[in-house]
C-alpha cells in the first residue's frame, strides 16, 4: 500500500486559540481513540520536529534560511490505498487540523 | 499502540497543581509567567504523549517541563532578573529537580495557600473567583465566561484585576502567615460557597456543567476541611451543605432536561451515600458555639433529604433555620424563603401573611422569584385574579425556557367549572 507523509504546517495568521487544560484532555481521548480506528494505517505516529541544521555542499552558504521547524510542526507516515483516504486519516486526527494549523499530505514515491 | 486512559481532569487539575506550586516556589508575582509556563507544559505533555508511551509519572514529567518552561521564561525577562538572582540558588534554577512523586500532603497545601492566595482582601470578590477559577480549577477565560454568564471580556477584566493586585505583591512576601489564614478564612468559605452555588443554582441547560462547577467546589472544600488551618465547624457546615445539596442535583431535572420541584422529585434518585456524607460533616459541625449561615442552610438541606416525603418534611424546623439565617446573614430571599416553609406548615394565608408589608429590594422585585412565590400563594388562597397578575410578571422574567416551563406548570390556574 502507497505510504503518505503528513507534514503538520503553521498556517499564515497566526497561532489560533491556545487549548483549555479541558480541551486538551478532550483531545488525548479523542487521539486515542483516533489511533484505535487507524490502527493499520498508522505506519508511524511520528512526532513533533525539534532542532535541525542544514547540510549543504558549499562551504558556506549565506542565511537567514527559514528553519523548517518554524514551519512545520510534526510529521508522522500513513499507509493508504489512495491520497484520498490518506487525507481522511490525517484529517480525522484531533489537533492536526485546526484554526492556524493544518497538514499536508504527500505521495511518497518507493521504487 | 493505544493512549492509556488519563484520570478524569487529568489536565485541568495538573494545571491547578502546578500553578499552584510553581507560584508558590517563585513568587505570585510571576502568577502570568507560570500559568504561560504550565500551559506550554500541558501542549508538550499532549504532544508527546500522543505519540510516545506515557511516562511512568505523568504529574512528575509535567512538574519537570514546566519548571524547565519558568525558569527559561523568568531568565529572559529583564524585570525579572534581579528576582532570580536574589533567589535563583535556592528556589529557581534549582538543577537537580525531584521527579519523585508529589506527596499527597504537599499537593494539598500547595493547593490549600493558592486558594488563600486568591482570597486576598484587596481582590474584589468577583476577581477573587475568576482567579481561583482559572489558576485552581484549570479553566479558561472562555470556559469561565460561559459558567458565570458573563462575556469573555468582563471574566478579562477581573481577572486583570487580581492578577496587577498579586503582580504588585513586594517580592517574597507573599508566604501568608498564620494570621492571614484566619482573617482570610471567611473569604475563602465565601469563594468556595459561590463557586458550589455557580454550578447549584446556575440555570444553565447542562447538567455535567453545573455537576462540574459542584465538585470542584467539593474539592477544594474537602482539601480545606482536612487541613489544620481550615478545620473549623463553619468549614465543617459548608462541606455539609455542599454534599446535601449535591445528592439532589441530578434528581432537579427531568429526563429531557426540564427543571423539577422539589415536590415532584423522585427521592429514590437522591444519593443515600451524599446524604450520609452530608450528615456526617453536619454533625462535625456541631461543636463550639459558631452557628454561622452554613449552619442553617446545612439544616435546611438535612430537613429536606431526611423527610421521607414532600409533605413529611419537618416544615417548623425549616421555618426555625430561616429564622436563624435571616438573623445572621439578612437577605430578603432568606425571607422569601420563610414565607415559603410558611405556607407549607401552616397554611399560604400564614405564608403571605410574612411577606405583608414586605418591600422587595429591586433586584429580588425584577426577578421571577418574587412574583412567583406571590403567584403561587395567591393561586392557592383562591385568589385567582391577584394570582394570575403574578403568574404573568413571574413568565415573563424567566431567565431560560426551563424555569419558565416550570412557572407555567407550577402556576397553572385551575378555572373552577
Amino acid at each position: 500500500m502507497p505510504k503518505y507523509l503528513c507534514l503538520q504546517r503553521s498556517l499564515p495568521g497566526g497561532a489560533g486559540e491556545k487549548p483549555s487544560p479541558n480541551q486538551m484532555h478532550e483531545m488525548y481521548a479523542r487521539f486515542g481513540a483516533w489511533q484505535a480506528k487507524f490502527k493499520k494505517n498508522l505506519v508511524d505516529p511520528g512526532g513533533k520536529l525539534g532542532h535541525g541544521r542544514l547540510v549543504t555542499a558549499e562551504p558556506a552558504v549565506d542565511g537567514p534560511f527559514v528553519e523548517l521547524k518554524e514551519l512545520l510542526g510534526g510529521y508522522m507516515i500513513v499507509s493508504a490505498g489512495s491520497l484520498e483516504e490518506a487525507i481522511e486519516v490525517a484529517r480525522a486526527c484531533p489537533g492536526l487540523v485546526r484554526s492556524g494549523s493544518g497538514v499536508e499530505v504527500i505521495e511518497i514515491h518507493a521504487p | 499502540m493505544s493512549t492509556p486512559q488519563l484520570v478524569e481532569h487529568f489536565f485541568r487539575h495538573e494545571y491547578g497543581r502546578l500553578v499552584a506550586r510553581l507560584s508558590g516556589r517563585v513568587g505570585v508575582q510571576h502568577i502570568e509567567a507560570v500559568e504561560d509556563a504550565v500551559q506550554s507544559a500541558l501542549m508538550t505533555a499532549l504532544e508527546s504523549w500522543t505519540v510516545a508511551v506515557l511516562p511512568d509519572n505523568p504529574s512528575a514529567w509535567l512538574f519537570r517541563v514546566a519548571h524547565n518552561n519558568l525558569v527559561g521564561e523568568l531568565r529572559q525577562g529583564t524585570r525579572h532578573r534581579r528576582i532570580l538572582e536574589q533567589n535563583a540558588r535556592e528556589d529557581v534554577a534549582t538543577p537537580e529537580i525531584s521527579v519523585e512523586p508529589f506527596h499527597a500532603g504537599e499537593v494539598q497545601d500547595d493547593l490549600l495557600r493558592m486558594l488563600f492566595v486568591c482570597c486576598d482582601e484587596a481582590i474584589p470578590v468577583e476577581s477573587q473567583l475568576v482567579l481561583a477559577l482559572k489558576t485552581l480549577c484549570g479553566f479558561d477565560v472562555r470556559e469561565i465566561a460561559l459558567r458565570l454568564f458573563t462575556s469573555e471580556a468582563n471574566v478579562y477584566k477581573r481577572l486583570g484585576r487580581a492578577r496587577s493586585r498579586l503582580r504588585a505583591l513586594p517580592p517574597r512576601t507573599d508566604a501568608l502567615t498564620g494570621e492571614q489564614y484566619s482573617s482570610r478564612l471567611p473569604a475563602v468559605h465565601t469563594i468556595l460557597y459561590l463557586l458550589f452555588a455557580e454550578g447549584y443554582l446556575s440555570s444553565h441547560a447542562e447538567t455535567a456543567i453545573r455537576r462540574e462547577l459542584c465538585n470542584e467546589a467539593i474539592r477544594l472544600a474537602a482539601i480545606l476541611a482536612e487541613h489544620p488551618v481550615g478545620r473549623t465547624p463553619e468549614t465543617s457546615a459548608l462541606f455539609a451543605l455542599m454534599h446535601l445539596h449535591a445528592a439532589r442535583l441530578t434528581a432537579r431535572q427531568n429526563g429531557s432536561g426540564g427543571l423539577l420541584l422539589l415536590e415532584e422529585q423522585d427521592r429514590d434518585l437522591w444519593d443515600r451515600q451524599e446524604i450520609q456524607i452530608g450528615l456526617e460533616w453536619l454533625a462535625k459541625s456541631a461543636r463550639g458555639d459558631v452557628f454561622s449561615r452554613y449552619h442553617a442552610e446545612a439544616g435546611i438541606a438535612a430537613e429536606h433529604c431526611l423527610a421521607p416525603s414532600f409533605e413529611e418534611t419537618r416544615w417548623d424546623k425549616v421555618v426555625e433555620y430561616y429564622s436563624l439565617l435571616e438573623q445572621i446573614a439578612p437577605s430578603a430571599i432568606h425571607r422569601l424563603n420563610r414565607a415559603v416553609a410558611v405556607a407549607e406548615w401552616k397554611g399560604p394565608a400564614a405564608g403571605l401573611d410574612v411577606l405583608e408589608g414586605f418591600e422587595p429590594p429591586t433586584w429580588l422585585a425584577a426577578s421571577y422569584i418574587w412574583p412567583a412565590v406571590l403567584a403561587d400563594l395567591h393561586r392557592r388562597c383562591g385568589n385567582a385574579h391577584t394570582a394570575s397578575r403574578y403568574r404573568t410578571v413571574a413568565c415573563d422574567a424567566a431567565p431560560t425556557p426551563a424555569v419558565k416551563e416550570l412557572l407555567q406548570r407550577r402556576l397553572q390556574i385551575s378555572h373552577p367549572g
